[in-house]
């Protein structure tokens, strides 16, 4: 057996990985069933993990919610009509993933399905009342300095545009705490330059500009809990007190009395990025914002019509047929990041004009961005006057016209005319019997790409070529 | 307006739900104990607060019908009620809870002694319900799916009288693609089991209320994208006679209009309602038109 | 005997195929770099190769591509 190994590559086909921001659920899913068990402890986080449930999934734990036993596999199955049965056996398993509930017999030796005890006891609580009061909730003097919506989203928009100010590298550079800093550099969103040891935004950040920002929002804090433990902050606690500010009324305050230190230190870091808002350090109360409340939208992000409603970021963007962009905007940020994937023309005090060229498109998706997320993106901030427009009853997929979407579509396709598998190939095979063989080693072992029986070639993948290598050995031997 | 109503087969980012409860004291089940109207209502809000907790989106209302007027209940017009949690349950549905009770208290207190306790006036509770749809569509962000539907929770029983209000309020639903729920609570009820026919909604007469909770959950809690997927009690039967506009009779067999297709129980040369006179023409009794109504 | 060769499988429509073809026959980026050819839409090359490739195929694209829109006034 001769092996020519050509060269020792370690060369990445795919060299823009796509910035990953899980929802809710796959967060969790990827946590371990302990962690799971805590959290569910927690009221709100039973509440939030019932909506990020799938729809049917949702109806199973509600009807289940008030039996004691457990309820035979068979007739949970029986609910749903047959010809869904796809989504039921969805919504089971993400029931199953999430440990909402566990297989338990039933005394007939039948399978059955129990809720999980601490998740019934505490979503009931939630729904119904009972247990103990959530942490933020006491009694408060009415705050002479109270403030109104108007003033907390200001806020939030403000503390929250100093993070990606920071990040575009726009002047302001102050104002932003080292934990933050380290929060984005844990998260990949920046990097230390090789040089002077700044931070430099990154690939995946351009990605991170792009999204909506309740899912800036969530991907930020998710890295922020994965720091957080770092810093001897109980992951656990920190979302459930996430997921409580998110159920809070907007325009209300709350008390921090009863607050463990570890909670008024986490809560001094989101009144950093915005998502309370307090007077002074040492206030005794603050104000959640509506980046705070978003939180749980993150999984329904996906439809139009911006989350952050009511006068706060409205969208700004007029896409026209004739590839053109008007954004009505006076923020150098909001700029910028047109400015990844247009060409701008003519800039006004409150209008910037932009022309959506191949070029410009490709220098985007060379960065690693995907068309999917400018086209995501341009829907997120469409002028109101450009959601109206679609009227006349027919109701597009998109707002944006067709002809753009399918374009930068084009564009990106036509630079994936390639499909790059890293492999190696087996041929001269002396004879038939040799080649099928080994092809079908290969094939059961799930490592066979491409085979030719006519030329008796095998093309197995990098991972199995020593699995297939040692199989070969043992092969010949006999 | 169209673009804004759901589409009736991708699921809605919200679902505005309605309901409409039946406080009227001369209800059966009231009468014999009204302590169990306590239990209802409580059935009622938990069911309310299941429906804000399928969806952060989702919007609710809640409208007491009386014998004299009917009432929002939730939410309560001007400014919510301060409320502060006192125990695990989530603040907003302490409100809902506290505002429906308080605003119930209210309603009933405010009903005319004297006077005896007549029919629910329903229709002009779903009309309101109606009323609310439209501006809750009108204030929606643009781009946003809503369906909404309407639940009727009551016990009254069934009478011809608000016929005609019925039979507009049900196809001005039709046509706004609002769905109407019934949930009987004692006798069962042919003309709004109608209205859910014709709106496409649930109509379930509860064999017991002990189990009311259950019974609302398990059955009006699916928004109508969710149903095709379920397994949901059936149609049914539905018994479609019209009623009469001179003696609001359920009828088989009567007389229409040619005119404007108002119906009679019994003949008579001038129509009430379009003041058409008919030409008795030929030898009596020749009727104008006769109509089988399907039964 | 067997003969072992690794490298990078390529997956494309036929007429990509021709044009990789046409760069390794005239050297256009300097050498051979097709290990074997295997069939209408596959290929299997060498891997230091594949940006070189990556970069050639984004030029060819350029001079296909003609402007959509024009840039106006």
């Amino acid at each position: 057996m001769s092996e020519s190994s050509k060269s020792k590559l370690s060369l990445k086909l795919n060299p823009s990985p796509t910035l990953q921001c899980k929802n809710l659920h796959e967060y969790l899913k990827s946590r371990t069933p302990q962690f799971l068990e805590t959290l569910y402890n927690y009221p709100t986080i039973c509440l939030a993990v019932y909506r990020e449930l799938p729809e049917l999934a949702r109806h199973f734990v509600i009807r289940l919610l008030f039996v004691e036993q457990p309820v035979p596999q068979a007739v949970v199955a029986s609910w749903v009509s047959q010809t869904h049965a796809k989504e039921q056996s969805k919504a089971c398993e993400a029931l199953s993933e999430l440990s909402v509930w566990q297989e338990a017999p039933i005394p007939g030796g039948l399978p059955g399905w129990m809720l999980a005890q601490s998740f019934k006891k505490n979503l009931k609580v939630a729904l119904l009342g009972g247990g103990r009061p959530w942490s933020m909730s006491s009694s408060l003097e009415p705050d002479g300095k109270a403030r109104d919506i108007a003033f907390l989203d200001a806020y939030a928009l403000e503390r929250w545009e100093c993070v990606l100010h920071y990040m575009v590298g726009s002047a302001q550079t102050e104002g932003i705490s080292a934990d933050a800093v380290r929060i984005l550099l844990h998260a990949g969103l920046m990097t230390r330059d090789a040089e002077d040891g700044s931070a430099v935004i990154t690939k995946a950040g351009f990605q991170f500009l792009l999204l909506s920002t309740a899912k800036q929002v969530w991907l930020f804090l998710q890295h922020y809990l994965h720091t957080a433990e770092k810093r001897s902050l109980s992951a656990a606690e920190c979302l459930a007190f996430l997921y409580q500010l998110s159920f809070s009324t907007l325009g209300k305050d709350y008390s921090t009395e009863g607050m463990s230190n570890n909670m008024l230190v986490f809560l001094q870091h989101l009144r950093e990025f915005g998502l309370v808002y307090q007077r002074k350090r040492k206030a005794g109360r603050f104000y959640p914002t509506r980046l705070a409340l978003n939180i749980t939208c993150v999984s329904d992000a996906a439809g139009p019509g911006p989350l952050l409603s009511a006068g706060q970021a409205r969208g700004h963007l007029v896409l026209e047929t004739n590839y053109r962009v008007y954004a009505y905007t006076h923020s150098s940020l909001q700029v910028a990041l047109l400015g990844l994937f247009t060409e701008l023309l003519y800039r006004f005090p409150n209008l910037v004009v932009g022309v959506l060229t191949r070029e410009s498109v490709r220098q985007a998706l060379r960065g690693g961005i995907t068309a999917d997320q400018i086209i995501h993106y341009l829907e997120q901030h469409s002028h109101p006057q450009m959601l109206k427009s679609e009227s006349g009853g027919i109701r597009a997929t998109s707002v944006l016209p067709p002809t753009v979407v399918d374009q930068i579509r084009l564009w990106e396709a036509e630079r994936n005319r390639f499909t790059y598998t890293e492999g190696v190939v087996y041929n001269q095979f002396l004879s038939q019997a040799d080649f099928t063989a080994l092809r079908d080693y290969a094939r059961a072992a799930g490592v066979l790409t491409w085979q030719s029986e006519r030329t008796r070639t095998a093309l197995v993948t990098r991972a199995g070529h020593d699995d297939v290598k040692r199989f070969w050995k043992r092969y010949n031997k006999t | 307006m169209t673009d804004k109503l759901a589409d009736d087969d991708g699921p809605s980012d919200s679902s505005l739900l309605v309901i409409i409860v039946d406080t009227n004291p001369n209800q059966r089940y009231i009468t014999e104990d009204p302590k169990v109207l306590t239990g209802c209502l409580d059935a009622v809000i938990a069911f309310a607060n299941s429906h804000l907790m399928q969806k952060s989106r989702n919007l609710l209302a809640v409208i007491g019908c009386h014998f004299h007027k009917s009432e929002y209940l939730y939410p309560s017009p001007g400014k919510p009620l301060d409320v502060r949690q006192i125990d695990g349950q989530y603040e907003l549905f302490t409100l809902v809870e506290k505002t429906i009770k308080m605003r119930l208290v209210n309603l009933i207190k405010s009903q005319p002694l004297e006077e005896k306790p007549g029919e629910s006036l329903l229709a002009g509770a779903l009309a309101m319900a109606l009323c609310f749809i439209a501006r809750m569509r009108r204030e929606a962000t643009p781009g946003l799916r809503m369906s909404s539907r309407i639940l009727i929770v009551t016990g009254s029983t069934d009478t011809a009288a608000q016929y005609i209000n019925y039979m507009n309020v049900f196809f001005t639903a039709q046509k706004q693609q609002v769905l109407i729920d019934v949930c009987s609570l004692d006798k069962h009820l042919s003309l709004l089991q109608q209205g859910c026919d014709i709106t496409g909604g649930l109509y379930l007469k509860v064999p017991s209320l002990e189990g009311l909770l259950q019974y609302l959950l398990w059955v009006f809690l699916p928004e109508a994208s969710e149903r095709k997927e379920l397994v949901l009690p059936g149609r049914g039967r539905v018994d479609y006679r019209a009623a009469c506009f001179c003696h609001r009779e359920l009828l088989t067999i009567g007389y229409v209009c040619s005119v404007c297709l108002s119906v009679f129980c019994k003949f008579s040369p001038i129509c009430t309602t379009c003041h058409t006179v008919f030409k008795i023409g030929g030898p009596l009794p020749i009727k104008p038109k006769k109509k089988k109504m399907k039964v | 005997m067997v003969n072992v060769m690794k490298g990078v499988l390529v997956e494309c429509d036929p007429a990509m195929k021709q044009f990789l073809l046409h760069l390794d026959e005239t050297l256009a980026l300097g050498r051979k770099f097709i290990l074997q050819d295997l069939d209408e839409t596959h290929l299997f090359i060498s891997s230091d190769i594949v940006e070189t490739l990556q970069a050639r195929v984004d030029d060819l694209m350029d001079q296909l591509s003609i402007p959509v829109h024009d840039k106006g006034l």
